[in-house]
């Protein structure tokens, strides 16, 4: 179909070394050579938890866990995986994982851990723009941002274990949609080992020398995203499943904590009732947070059990609209004042009421899910002992059939409707909606289990059918995607062939 | 053998086979007028206005018409070469021994949708700002228009070129906004990206995965050099306004009424080191609807003579002669001299109030200060509609139709202070001459964020040169290789006047001034995309790569930064 | 002037389009953004006026010569001015129509001339008319009237009916009505009769600067031995000609007069008084020679000087013809005062009017481009929901009856004054 040349080649289906070409012990010794022998593991359970995460990606032992420490034991890392043809996993999060990203598509896999990178190089308060490493955890950034009276645009309650940098650039959504200029955001510029071990650096950080300090010294930042040249090159990292290099280090914006927030609440019988409503609320910007759950959703986010969960969402609205009010800088209090008075102007244009508070939750519950990291064990096991998500990007005027596909499909697989969480995120100050659906269910329970993977595969292809963008292709779903996706697929596998001829980054996730 | 006569006989024909004989002409003087260009005299030999005359302008109706016309161009190898609205010496071909066609978009002129629930439009690549923000703004929706104004085209912003403007702080700059976009590739095979590519419409930029949109978007986009960026979607913003603009009075400065929720300032602050403290007050606040730096294009010492003589229908550049030189015009522009616009908008009546005693405090609080005279009615009406409809844009050249951005530079309000003084400084020492506008050593110009949501401020001198006068014009250039050689001095990146001057120079010193750049892997991997994207090298150098076996030795001069971006450090 | 004097015009454009469309901020909707007729005709970047500033100079530096698609790009243009409005948006050192005029002058007395117009010039220096017809029809139009003939009477005012109103019967009674309300509103006024000549401004925007000056020195010698100090006419094309350009041409310092600010003036001072309802919604499309090119022509001589370095000032200083001051408001008062009568505007209105098709030789030379351009002036007057558009140049009216008669729409097409006659209950045959 395609006239014209690949001109880079694409080394992606070749399989790595065969055993023998390069002997597990020589192996070893050189990662022990790069990070240390402390940072080599290759014990049995180490290796048996790393196969395996809570999605349905078939399991595969790494041959090793390795935990560098800083950016030039990564870049070593790469060289050698070039050199070996070794297939590097990068993982920045702590688990329970979701996504099936983390685990080895290939044999003979690595695992980079990059949980030791946990620095934050920089808060640069006037310019609200941190710069952290990928092991900087939610948890880690929350509490040094709150010293400064800053904070970040966050995911839905992310475990307290999470990379910031990782939930950045799977472009996990944010809950605040109107600070959401672009679906990255508030990720701005990364420091990137490629695939081909070289170090570059993207956006504006991509003009100056490759050393953060040195940047700093003249006076540079690493505000501006774009670039460098006609290139985004943190636009190739991002949704990447880290196939395409190892981001060390990423600067982010910040804003300006409010002194002043409260939640307020939209309850609807159905999505369609208030799909009007929080179409109006982000088209005029108004409120902080905006998010609509169903009842399941909101009571699998804050009960602390499955009894607490049965409870509570018992006695919630099937749907709600969560606003948070937030008053930062001046005149906090006048700003709730008055977001409150239009907000309900608005919610009143739309025939609907609004909320002070909603049964059995507290406002701690909520401003929990909202601004902080979820509690242990994490929400998405709580309820059933495990969970599948289904999520994508829609149109607002889908959002309410293609919860009902999935629904449907749960159903037709024998989970129940009522325990389906539904969760949509307006992103890009409203132009997208991220639709997110959890399916409970008891991993212990070999049927359900099975049952809970058809679900997810009918519901997923269902969906697609329906016309919900898998903008992040985790798992199967991306052969599902580039089937059906011819013109990323040749330019990722261009992209890849360039910035990881080897394939050594994560090979077998994406089209590659 | 066919000579290459035939040859171009033969691409002629195919060509007017696809498009029309009415839409492709080589007829000399229509060439010329594609030819002729803004800054051509800056950079061709002998001062001459045109670049390369193109083989034959060519237009398009279609995707497929381009596709087709580029199919044709890679087999008789004659370069492509896109404009929308074609306002650059670097929209024209560059070489004079590189036959090229060049793609005229203005009949790809339709606004596809406008989805309103959805807040995005998709345009093709003929469709101007103007034209499509009196649709949107029907529907309480406004997109963002770029500095260069409303005459220019949103795919061309958007997809191809850099994106920000006044609006950009609240409204995201056009990179932000890129949604969907088809992409005809210099091999003549369409590329879409975002959920476009995945069959599910116009409405996300990014994914699946890594996003494609990154191979061709960067700092700038691509300029023309690396095929045809045919449609776009882009997302549009809340506008709180009339959905009808009704402007009254007469040209050239009509006014647009302020609605009661809104509010249009001319802040004044006394130094620029003010100005920089004003700007974080306001970017913590996160009020403002347009923020810029609008009236100083014309230079802060004649500023309040030129607009105030604008405001009159029947005034002349004479009358701004002697307005300049009324003390109580002067005075005016001295209160002027480091001021910026600021336009809020309410989505309510207490909203607006609030808006409107957060900025008195911050105002109070950085003693900064109200222009009073840019703030009485008559002027915070026409501030109001040239920043809305940024109509006006063509005041760039108000003074003899010469006009040339020099230390066009972006970072942070800290970033911009610190280097105003040199540009200052420079700008003053080098009008000297007599032969540039001598409108003081201010004359800078630019948008309170390239960046959605502020953060990022950028400014860049206005420098008026007579483009008919050839002493003038080499004025124009020494002060550019001045404004480099200051730039290097004081370790600041180069400007916009670098890019200018770059169209003229030979491949071999572009490559070389890249090879010094301390990071390279973007170059190479530009280089690879050409190869991968444009096999039989019908894009030009406006897409810029290293070439194998230069670079990565040479270091550029201590003190100097990047050289191939817009103001980057 | 010769077109060497407007090579600083073309050093100093910067190709930035303005030209192309209707002033930005006047712009309401997509569909009536553009103001350039020529370029939606020919669609390259040549026929804005822009890109006819590049052809003069390619041509003066001889970088290309005059082809047949060069001739079509200089000639297939209304000459309606839209782009000299724009273009002063922000500029003050350009004359982009007077350069384009000057461009046609140069290929005409060049020898580049139109085919097409050969029949219409032969007929203006022949029998003083544009429209082919025999002189001595000229003013039959007047036959039933009992007014002065200044070939042999003295008055001080003459009536000029001009080409259309002269031959065209449909618009006869205009002509008679307007002697009459000028008469009973006490008057000295005169007419020509069959010895009235073409005003010559049409050639001119042909290219046939020539032309005009002999209709010019005729009409002006004819008026000074009639004792004439004021000229009146209902054409908006007579009224630019003998306004502005015997002004500028011809040393004329005669006052002229529309016919619709005559009306006016007499309805505002109480004189005239519309006693009849005519209930109709109507549009008024504003004549470019009576808007945005019918300001007030102030003679001016001097040159270019530099201040500030190098911008561009005049000494003395020039006036600036910028639009801002055409003759708006009168026609449209006019109609406003007559009762019943709604008044809606296009989009595009006053200086921002789009063409109706039939100036600068296009309605003569390129028929279909002068009836589309109509036909899209069709369009927008009918979005406004009225029945009739209305304007006050018999030019614009015949290319809009024809586009109507052709099938652009259901609108009917009135003279002003036509509208004038109803309300005053005056029923003038044809």
């Amino acid at each position: 179909m395609r006239l014209y040349r690949i001109a880079v080649t694409i080394d992606a289906m070749n399989p790595p070394a065969r055993p023998g070409e390069a002997p597990m012990g020589s192996k070893k010794e050189s990662l022990v050579q790069i990070v240390g022998e402390e940072n080599v593991l290759d014990d049995a359970g180490t290796l048996e938890a790393w196969s395996k995460d809570e999605s349905f990606a078939p399991h595969r032992r790494p041959w090793f866990v390795v935990r560098p420490k800083d950016a030039g034991q990564v870049q070593a890392l790469v060289a050698w995986a070039n050199v070996t043809a070794t297939p590097l996993v990068p993982v920045s999060s702590g688990g329970p994982h979701f996504l099936g990203d983390t685990v080895p598509s290939v044999p003979e896999a690595v695992i980079v851990d990059l949980s030791g990178l946990n620095a934050i190089r920089k808060i640069d308060t006037r310019n609200r723009i941190a710069v952290i490493e990928p092991g900087v955890t939610y948890t880690q950034l929350d509490a040094a941002l709150a010293e400064k009276g800053l904070r970040i645009a966050r995911p839905l309650a992310p475990r307290a274990n999470k990379s910031v940098v990782a939930s950045l650039l799977e472009r996990t959504p944010t809950v605040i949609p109107r600070l959401n200029y672009n679906l990255p955001e508030p990720l701005r510029t990364c420091g990137v080992v490629w695939g081909t071990g070289e170090v570059a650096f993207t956006g504006e950080a991509g003009y100056g020398p490759k050393s953060l300090e040195d940047q700093w010294k003249r006076g540079a930042s690493q505000v501006d995203p774009k670039g460098p040249n006609a290139t985004d090159l943190m636009r190739i990292v991002t949704g990447a499943q880290g196939s395409m290099g190892i981001v060390i280090w990423a600067s982010v914006r910040l804003d300006v904590a409010p002194t002043v927030h409260e939640y307020t609440f939209v309850p609807g019988r159905t999505l369609d009732e208030l799909t009007g409503f929080w179409q109006k609320l982000t088209r005029t910007r108004l409120g902080d947070e905006v998010a609509v759950l169903n009842a399941a959703q909101l009571a699998q986010l804050v009960g602390r059990d499955a009894a607490a969960i049965e409870v509570l969402k018992a006695g919630l609205p099937p749907f709600v609209v969560v606003i948070g009010l937030g008053g930062a800088a001046l005149f906090p209090e006048e700003r709730v004042v008055v977001a409150r008075k239009d907000l309900d102007t608005i919610v009143t244009g739309c025939g609907l009421t609004r909320v002070a508070s909603l049964p059995g939750i507290s406002p701690a519950d909520v401003a929990a899910v909202f601004e902080g990291c979820s509690a242990e064990p994490h929400w998405k096991v709580r309820y059933r002992g495990a969970s599948q998500q289904v999520f994508f990007l829609s149109k607002i005027e889908k959002v309410s059939g293609l919860v009902a596909t999935v629904q449907a499909a749960a159903e037709a697989n024998g989970i129940p409707a009522g325990e389906v969480g539904v969760y949509v995120q307006p992103q890009h100050q409203g132009v997208v909606q991220h639709v997110e659906l959890t399916l409970p269910y008891d991993p212990g329970h070999a049927r359900q289990a099975a049952r809970m993977k058809a679900a997810v595969e009918k519901a997923s292809r269902d969906a697609m059918a329906g016309g919900a963008y898998f903008s992040r292709p985790y798992g199967e779903w991306a052969d599902m995607v580039y089937a059906h996706d011819a013109d990323a697929k040749l330019v990722l596998r261009t992209v890849k062939g360039i910035v990881d001829p080897k394939n050594v980054m994560n090979p077998g996730k994406l089209c590659f | 053998m066919e000579s290459s006569r035939d040859i171009s006989r033969d691409a002629y024909r195919a060509i007017e086979d696809i498009v029309g004989a009415d839409n492709i002409t080589d007829d000399p003087a229509i060439l010329d007028s594609y030819a002729f260009q803004w800054l051509a005299e800056l950079v061709r030999p002998e001062r001459s206005h045109y670049m390369p005359r193109p083989w034959a302008v060519v237009m398009p109706l279609t995707t497929e018409e381009v596709v087709a016309v580029t199919k044709v161009c890679n087999k008789y190898h004659v370069k492509v070469k896109p404009i929308s609205t074609g306002w650059y010496h670097w929209a024209a071909p560059l070489k004079d021994d590189e036959p090229t066609v060049q793609f005229d978009l203005r009949r790809m002129n339709r606004i596809l949708e406008i989805d309103e629930k959805n807040m995005y439009a998709v345009v093709e690549s003929g469709v101007i700002c103007a034209q499509l923000q009196a649709e949107v703004m029907k529907r309480g929706l406004n997109i963002n228009i770029i500095g260069a104004g409303c005459s220019t085209s949103i795919v061309a912003s958007a997809s191809a070129y850099f994106g920000g403007g006044p609006s950009s702080y609240f409204l995201g700059s056009n990179s932000d906004n890129l949604l969907g976009q088809e992409w005809v590739t210099p091999a003549g095979e369409i590329v879409r990206t975002g959920s476009l590519s995945s069959g599910c419409g116009w409405f996300c930029g990014e994914g699946p995965g890594p996003s494609a949109r990154a191979i061709t978007r960067g700092t700038l986009g691509t300029r023309g050099g690396l095929g045809v960026f045919t449609k776009c979607a882009v997302k549009l913003g809340p506008w709180e306004g009339p959905p009808v603009l009704q402007p009254t009075g007469k040209p050239p400065a009509y006014r647009l009424p302020i609605p009661d929720n809104f509010r249009v300032y001319t802040v004044g602050t006394p130094s620029f080191e003010a100005l920089a403290e004003i700007y974080y007050e306001i970017y913590d606040n996160a009020i403002g609807y347009i923020f810029h730096r609008q009236f100083n294009l014309a230079g802060a010492d004649l500023a309040a003579a030129l607009w105030l003589t604008y405001l009159d229908p029947n005034g002349t550049m004479n009358d701004v002669e002697a307005r300049s030189k009324d003390p109580e015009v002067q005075k005016i522009s001295e209160e002027a001299r480091v001021s910026f616009q600021i336009i809020l908008q309410g989505r309510s009546k207490e909203d607006i109030e609030l808006q409107d005693r957060i900025l008195d405090e911050i105002i109070r609080r950085t003693g900064c200060y109200k222009v009073e005279r840019f703030c009485e009615a008559d002027f915070a009406e026409f501030t109001n509609m040239y920043l809305q409809r940024m109509g006006h844009k063509h005041c760039n050249f108000v003074w003899v139709g010469g006009y040339m951005g020099s230390w066009m530079q972006a970072g942070t309000p800290d970033f911009v202070k610190g280097y105003v003084k040199t540009a200052i400084d420079g700008f003053e020492r080098d009008q000297k001459s007599g032969l540039l506008v001598q409108c003081g050593g201010d004359a800078m110009m630019g948008c309170g964020s390239t960046l959605g949501g502020g953060g990022f401020f950028a400014l860049e001198q206005f420098v008026s040169y007579d483009p008919n006068d050839n002493a003038s014009v080499d004025a124009c250039i020494k002060h550019m290789e001045d404004a480099i050689t200051d730039c290097k001095a004081n370790g600041i990146p180069l400007g916009k006047e670098y890019l200018y001057l770059q169209i003229g120079w030979t491949d071999e010193r572009i490559w070389d001034d890249l090879s010094k750049m301390p990071q390279q892997f973007v170059l190479n991997f530009q280089r690879k995309i050409k190869e991968a994207f444009d096999p039989n090298g019908l894009g030009d150098r406006n897409y810029p790569w290293l070439p194998e076996g230069w670079g990565q030795q040479k270091t550029i001069a201590a003190g100097s930064a990047a050289v191939a971006g817009v103001g980057k450090p | 002037m010769a077109l060497e004097e407007f090579r600083a015009d073309a050093m100093r454009c910067t190709r930035c389009t303005y030209c192309r469309w209707i002033p930005f901020d006047l712009i309401k909707s997509d569909r009536f953004a553009k103001g350039c007729p020529s370029m939606e005709a020919g669609k390259f970047h040549a026929y804005s006026a822009g890109g006819r500033l590049v052809t003069a100079l390619s041509l003066m530096d001889g970088r290309s010569t005059v082809t047949e698609k060069t001739k079509d790009s200089v000639f297939k243009c209304t000459l309606c001015g839209q782009c000299d409005v724009s273009c002063k948006m922000c500029r003050y050192d350009m004359e982009p129509l007077a350069a384009m005029r000057e461009l046609r002058f140069d290929l005409v007395e060049n020898g580049h001339t139109l085919p097409q117009l050969e029949p219409v010039l032969e007929s203006l220096r022949t029998e003083f008319n544009m429209l082919g017809k025999p002189a001595d029809e000229r003013g039959d139009w007047a036959k039933t009237l009992k007014v002065k003939d200044l070939t042999k009477e003295k008055a001080e005012v003459v009536f000029h009916a001009g080409c259309r109103y002269s031959f065209d019967g449909d618009l006869g009674p205009v002509a008679r009505l307007s002697v009459k309300i000028l008469q009973e509103a006490g008057v000295d006024v005169g007419i020509f009769g069959e010895a009235e000549h073409c005003c010559g401004g049409r050639a001119y925007g042909m290219g046939y600067r020539g032309d005009l000056d002999n209709s010019a020195r005729h009409n002006l010698r004819a008026w000074k031995a009639a004792g004439v100090k004021t000229v009146v006419t209902p054409c908006s094309d007579c009224f630019h000609t003998f306004k502005r350009l015997y002004t500028a041409e011809a040393g004329s310092d005669i006052e002229v007069i529309h016919m619709v600010q005559f009306v006016d003036r007499l309805v505002k001072e109480g004189k005239l008084k519309f006693t009849k309802e005519v209930p109709m919604t109507v549009t008024y499309h504003d004549p470019c020679h009576l808007g945005r090119q019918g300001e007030d022509y102030v003679p001016w001589s001097g040159t270019e000087k530099k201040i500030f370095g190098q911008a561009v000032a005049y000494d003395p200083p020039k006036p600036r013809y910028t639009g801002a001051f055409g003759v708006y408001e009168p026609p449209r008062d006019v109609l406003k005062a007559i009762p019943g009568l709604k008044l809606v505007e296009m989009e595009r209105n006053r200086e921002a009017a789009w063409c109706c098709g039939a100036g600068g030789g296009a309605r003569e030379a390129y028929p279909e481009f002068s009836a589309a351009t109509a036909n899209e002036r069709i369009e927008e007057a009918a979005t406004t929901g009225a029945d009739a558009i209305v304007s006050a140049c018999p030019w614009c009216e015949q290319n809009f009856g024809d586009a109507v008669e052709a099938g652009a729409g259901a609108l009917k097409v009135f003279d002003v004054m036509a509208l004038v006659g109803m309300a005053l209950g005056i029923e003038e045959e044809a």
